[in-house]
């Protein structure tokens, strides 16, 4: 972990996911950590601007990119899957061709942007809290156990897979979430669909084929016992969340599992106000259950 | 005369000069006479340089000649042997036994996913191919004359298409193709890398069908990114990318209609309108505004969670003319540029 990041919240987080966004912030201010802002960033692409115009996603990353290090900042930090993805997929593109870099800083130039010498690192949320000083530093907030909680984690896909470009962890055998689970007094649950897709980026397009999907981790997570599932990505938040109901009237059955970004566990396992994690922006409300282990204010043994 | 080695009859004799270790393989058995799954433990003896083809030789020929497993060339070239390990597709003959033996970890074996099973390891590959088919996977040059010596095809032009040629159709992609499982009819990533492969060649004329025929349904828009199948790949193919591709070559034949490639225009005019997505726009724009207003319940049920941004003042990013002046100056640029196309033979020698 580091003590500055360029912060790169992406369309979700800064629209329809704030509450993601609100409790990123309310963490990283805990573990002081400075956010410096990005007013000028577009949207990743997501994947589709890769798939309609691969040269335009390049100078749009690259512009990105260029902007972070003209602020002088060494690594972006990211807080979905699919920018993680995307980002990295492009900088490792220009990284690794000079005769490309110097085209679109050409043509960046010509339009007045931000060029990029290739030097910036883009790290997702969760790498950089679930191993190393930033995970000790974790620790040291996680003032409140949230001991009794059963937590099913979904990692995605885009954080994962493909390794060669992304590559913190065994994508098939992933454990950051467990760690981080295990941390905040919460019992991790196993179940094999943790590490596959929500469905998300097809749900407009191919609404059936994505919701054959996202059934899957829903109902391996119920009937393996968990109270809820976390995720590091906001599309497969927005997916398991809001396009719970739709999955439940594909699958036949209800699931109403509540579902948890990343940074609203660990925020609640800092002790950090529902005005900040802001559960009440969730489609698939909380139960008082739920709520209630999630707010249970015992402290966590001696080891942190 | 030199006698012929076999890795497991030697195994047995004692004679094989290198170091042995034992390997504890977990492997599904189907019965098709049963129609019963059972998973059988082998421990064998094998060389420490075995593959887990190699150990599954040794179980077959000194401890159970019923395991059924296909396998041919044993060095990753004719695709024969894609099975699961420990649940992700594999080239049994690539994959080294000992870092399993070293860790003191039992692998499991098991056929590939989203192909049916005909007995224990061995998949039925018939809808595998049926797809490869679909894709018409040879070159077309339509009109053009057969030339009577090699059409020559620059190393430019053919590093377009180099990984996707480099496919051994072995089916580990397909394996754990997430929309496959959901829809089995899509044509998933081998046959649409393969598609890239002759979509990409500079030789083929018959890009525009090959792609009209992708953009339906079960075509390239069916793909949910899970990149499982990049990451299965043992040749580096990258499937993923080659539909990504295909995405791009749709685009620039003006193949804009599926609702995939519609949802990918949004995200393209919204960074180049404001910065960030238009998210309001996304619903209507992909699926169309009278699929949209069947929707209204489920968006407001968003809107009660506060998830639906307001759509009379959407984001608009800080310097963001620097983005339209970009966009503007690549379309100009991508105008002029033609589609990339290796010369006939005939052409090349009447200079």
């Amino acid at each position: 972990m580091q003590e500055r990041y360029a912060y790169y919240p992406g369309c979700l987080a800064s629209l329809s996911q704030k509450e993601l966004d609100s409790s990123t912030r309310a963490i990283a201010q805990k573990l002081d950590i400075e956010l410096v802002e990005m007013p000028s960033v577009t949207c990743c692409g997501a994947g589709d601007i890769h798939e309609a115009k691969p040269d335009y996603y390049l100078h749009i990353s690259a512009r990105i990119l260029g902007q972070a290090e003209q602020m002088g900042c060494e690594t972006i930090l990211t807080i979905c899957n699919v920018c993680t993805l995307n980002l990295r997929q492009a900088n490792k593109a220009l990284q690794e061709d000079a005769a490309l870099l110097n085209r679109i800083n050409d043509n960046l130039k010509e339009v007045g942007a931000a060029t990029y010498q290739g030097g910036v690192d883009i790290r997702h949320l969760l790498w950089e809290v679930s191993e190393g000083n930033g995970y000790e530093a974790f620790k040291g907030i996680a003032v409140k156990s949230l001991e009794g909680l059963k937590v099913a984690p979904f990692y995605g896909c885009q954080i994962l897979r493909p390794s060669k470009i992304l590559g913190f962890e065994n994508p098939d055998a992933p454990q950051s979430l467990e760690r981080l689970i295990s941390a905040c007094g919460a019992e991790p649950i196993d179940y094999p669909a943790k590490v596959k897709c929500c469905g998300f980026p097809i749900v407009l397009a191919r609404e059936d084929v994505a919701l054959g999907e996202l059934v899957q981790p829903l109902e391996q997570a119920v009937e393996a016992g968990a109270d809820v599932i976390v995720t590091p990505c906001p599309l497969c938040h927005l997916s398991l969340d809001a396009w719970q109901r739709k999955a439940a009237d594909y699958a036949g059955k209800e699931f109403g599992i509540p579902i948890l970004h990343l940074a609203q566990l660990l925020g609640a396992a800092a002790g950090i106000e529902e005005s900040e994690l802001k559960f009440k922006r969730h489609v698939t409300r909380l139960s008082p259950e739920v709520k209630a282990k999630l707010q249970v204010p015992s402290v966590i043994g001696t080891e942190a | 005369m030199t006698e012929i080695k076999n890795a497991h009859f030697t195994t047995l004799q004692g004679a094989y000069d290198t170091e042995l270790m034992e390997a504890t393989l977990r492997i599904r058995r189907w019965d098709p006479d049963t129609q019963r799954a059972r998973f059988d433990t082998f421990t064998v003896t094998v060389p420490v340089t075995a593959s887990v083809l190699d150990a599954l030789d040794a179980i077959k020929d000194t401890r159970d000649g019923t395991l059924a497993y296909r396998k041919s060339c044993r060095m990753a070239v004719c695709g024969s042997c894609g099975m699961r390990i420990d649940g992700g597709a594999a080239l049994a003959c690539k994959t080294p036994m000992k870092k399993f033996v070293d860790a003191g970890h039992t692998i499991t074996v098991s056929p590939m996913g989203n192909l049916p099973v005909i007995k224990d390891l061995v998949v039925d590959m018939a809808p595998f191919w049926e797809k490869i088919r679909a894709v018409k996977p040879y070159l077309d040059t339509k009109d053009e004359e057969v030339p009577d010596t090699e059409w020559r095809v620059s190393p430019e032009h053919h590093e377009m298409i180099h990984k996707e040629s480099l496919c051994i159709l072995c089916g580990c992609c397909v394996s754990e193709c997430n929309s496959m499982e959901s829809d089995p009819d899509f044509l998933g990533p081998a046959a649409l890398a393969k598609a890239y492969r002759f979509v990409g060649d500079a030789r083929d004329t018959d890009t525009r069908e090959r792609l009209r025929d992708l953009n339906g349904a079960h075509g390239i828009w069916d793909c949910t990114r899970c990149y499982f199948c990049n990451q299965r790949c043992p040749k580096g193919v990258d499937p993923r990318d080659a539909i990504a591709k295909l995405g791009a070559e749709s685009f620039k034949e003006g193949f804009v209609r599926d609702e995939g490639a519609r949802h990918a225009k949004v995200f393209v005019d919204s960074t180049y309108k404001g910065g960030y997505l238009r998210e309001t726009e996304l619903v209507p724009k992909t699926i169309g505004p009278v699929n949209a207003v069947k929707d209204i319940p489920f968006a407001l049920q968003l809107a009660r969670a506060g998830k639906v941004p307001n759509p009379l003042s959407p984001h608009k990013a800080k310097d963001n003319d620097e983005v339209k002046r970009l966009w503007k100056l690549l379309e100009k640029e991508a105008k002029g540029a033609e589609r990339p196309r290796a010369m006939h033979p005939d052409a090349v020698r009447e200079g």
